[in-house]
């Protein structure tokens, strides 16, 4: 049973078709970059996954179950984490404490104020805190931290909330080298255990994390397949070029 | 014994000490006249917390909190225009408007235990279930600021309106009327009432202190700073909002009833909108998100204002609006944000006594270094300064 599926999901706004029959499938385990020029509707296809919009049309089936219709809280208790294309991390918490907000657990009111964390909840935090290199930083406010330092936070608090399915928006706008390296590594060991779906609009990053890329165009799949056949696909050319020049061998002499 | 005073021991039992040492004198210092009024602006300072709760902390600004002030209020009003009555006879405006037969809602008032609760959770039923409505459908920011004023002007016109059962815009009188056989307004009762204010302050700083500090209280700023952002982490604010708003509104409903006995009389007055209006620019003025701010913005403003009043009354408005205008452009956080970042030490250095900044903080501040810094000063300059200050420095010719 595939962990995602989305059956020919289309969103209107006001008769413009962000995403127009939609079409995916992620298996279990697997790690997928999605990749498209501006307005292909790569947020709207994450938004539409974690609930913040509804398709008008179509069908998102999450472990099989249709998750159309369900708030954003009761999608991410299912499984399903998401990191934002600007880092979102709460800055006036320090990072420890926007960590010890997403550890995976109960959720509800009563648990945080009677309740404390567990052990096994706290050494996760510390760990995720070294993982990210954050623990020089843990005590402090998190609206402190540099660019990359909150994109980390950002991705820690994911792995915090240890998700089935990890969506991850645009994980090195703003990263340096090294990190991004770093970055692809990451997300390619935590591929197997869950299953990862990147968007990004860095071309090197996505051949390093050499997995399925699929590239949206206007709302739909364009096509699919590995880095070299999707950027050597002449409609892939033409969407990001906006020609089709025969000149052009390959969408890499454009990034 | 050490620890009690040092600085940090200080700073911790100080605030305590200054506060039993306040309500032990200030009833014997103060005329009666003022102690009353101070326990009036303390009662205040009680509703403030609840708005710093639901404002400063998850940043919902609430215009209504005097719906909640004033239904605690009517409770003890209620409770105490029954009590003193003769068994069989009514409260006296009610044969105003030839009512004969007591109004059946009135009927449990005359229980003790029931007002008891009455006071504190109907406005905490009232805030929840007009919260859980507001909060479901996701209405936030200004929307929700003006539709809780909307709400609180329907509360308004609707205690305004009702001679016959509450005895409408003239209010319950509570100042003449007894309880457990004292009266109300006489000076004992009144500084019992003091202390019992300044108790239940103290005891909801504490409530509210719980509910911030932890992860509850970091829920509680993540929805004020990116609701969203929560949701996607599993989180229903829904919930939260709810909860705090309805504590903010039993909160308020102690504040106001409160300052119904000490003050006398609750009306529809209490629910007038600049008074909630008032609330929310004593916790701007104190400074948001620092509970004690709260409480001393509300007793300062109206403490001030009564002041004010009696000498200038025409220029009390002012110079309330002169204040919210500084606050609002030069001190966003209030006075105690203000003090706690360091403001007394700017005004220090415009006056040309600047205090001594650290040059490596981290290291200048550090209390090890303090300490050792302190033991090499103090010691005697005959046992050698240059050995005390490099004590590592191995003597030069050595091998």
């Amino acid at each position: 049973m595939n962990v995602l599926e989305l059956r020919e999901v289309s969103v209107s706004f006001d008769g413009f078709l962000a995403l127009n029959d939609l079409n995916l499938q992620l298996a279990p385990g697997e790690l997928r970059a999605v990749i498209g020029p501006n307005g292909a509707g790569k947020t709207t296809f994450l938004d539409v996954i974690t609930g913040k919009v509804k398709p008008t049309r179509g069908d998102v089936l999450f472990r099989g179950r249709s998750i159309v219709g369900q708030s954003e809280h009761r999608i991410s208790r299912l499984g399903i984490g998401r990191k934002f294309q600007a880092p979102r991390v709460f800055q006036n918490l320090s990072p420890r404490r926007n960590l010890e907000l997403a550890i995976k657990g109960d959720h509800g009111p009563a648990t945080l104020l009677f309740g404390s964390l567990s052990a096994s909840q706290r050494d996760r935090v510390q760990q995720l805190l070294g993982v990210v290199g954050l623990e020089p930083h843990a005590g402090q406010p998190a609206g402190g931290l540099s660019h990359g330092q909150k994109q980390w936070l950002e991705i820690a608090m994911l792995l915090a909330q240890d998700p089935d399915l990890l969506l991850v928006d645009e994980p090195v706008a703003g990263l340096s080298d090294e990190e991004t390296d770093r970055t692809a590594e990451l997300l390619k060991q935590l591929a197997g255990d869950h299953t990862v779906l990147v968007i990004e609009h860095d071309m090197d990053f996505i051949r390093n994390l050499d997995c399925p890329v699929t590239v949206l165009h206007e709302g739909h799949v364009l096509c699919e397949g590995s880095m070299d056949a999707v950027q050597s696909d002449h409609r892939v050319i033409e969407v990001y070029l906006g020609v089709d020049d025969p000149e052009v061998q390959s969408v890499e002499t454009i990034a | 014994m050490a620890d009690l005073f040092s600085s940090r021991g200080l700073r911790r039992w100080l605030p305590w000490l200054l506060l039993v040492a306040a309500g032990l004198i200030l009833p014997v210092l103060l005329p009666p006249f003022r102690l009353n009024l101070l326990g009036r602006f303390l009662s205040l300072g009680i509703v403030a917390l609840g708005i710093d709760l639901i404002w400063g902390f998850t940043g919902m600004l609430s215009l209504g909190q005097g719906i909640f002030f004033a239904l605690g209020g009517y409770a003890l009003g209620m409770y105490l225009q029954l009590d003193s009555l003769e068994p069989g006879q009514l409260p006296e405006f009610f044969s105003l408007y030839g009512v004969t037969t007591l109004p059946g809602f009135w009927q449990p008032f005359n229980s003790p235990l029931f007002t008891f609760f009455a006071i504190w959770v109907i406005p905490a039923l009232v805030a929840g279930v007009l919260g859980y409505l507001v909060f479901r459908n996701r209405i936030k920011g200004v929307y929700f600021s003006i539709l809780t004023q909307a709400a609180l002007l329907v509360f308004f016109n609707f205690f305004n309106g009702q001679q016959k059962l509450i005895n409408g815009t003239n209010g319950l009188k509570t100042d003449t009327a007894r309880i457990f056989g004292a009266l109300v307004g006489s000076d004992a009762m009144q500084r019992n009432l003091f202390w019992l204010t300044l108790a239940l302050v103290v005891l909801s700083w504490l409530l509210c202190r719980w509910l911030t500090s932890g992860r509850f209280g970091d829920a509680l700023v993540a929805i004020r700073d990116d609701e969203p952002r929560l949701r996607f982490t599993g989180y229903n604010p829904t919930a939260y909002k709810t909860l705090v708003f309805a504590v903010a509104g039993a909160m308020a409903g102690v504040s106001g009833a409160l300052y119904t006995v000490q003050s006398g009389i609750i009306s529809p007055q209490f629910m007038a909108v600049p008074f909630s209006i008032e609330m929310v620019i004593w916790v701007a003025v104190g400074g948001r998100g620092t509970l004690i701010g709260a409480v001393l913005g509300a007793v300062v403003i109206n403490y001030a204002k009564s002041l004010v009043s009696e000498q200038l009354p025409e220029t009390w408005l002012f110079i309330q609006g002169g204040l919210f205008l500084l606050v609002v452009t030069a001190l966003p956080d209030g006075i105690v944000g203000w003090w706690r970042a360091g403001g007394p030490g700017r005004i220090q250095a415009m006056v040309g006594w600047p205090p001594v900044a650290p040059t490596y903080p981290a290291l200048d501040l550090d209390p090890q270094v303090l300490a050792e810094q302190r033991q090499l000063e103090s010691r005697p300059l005959s046992a050698g300064s240059a050995s005390a200050t490099t004590p590592q420095q191995p003597p030069a010719g050595e091998p």
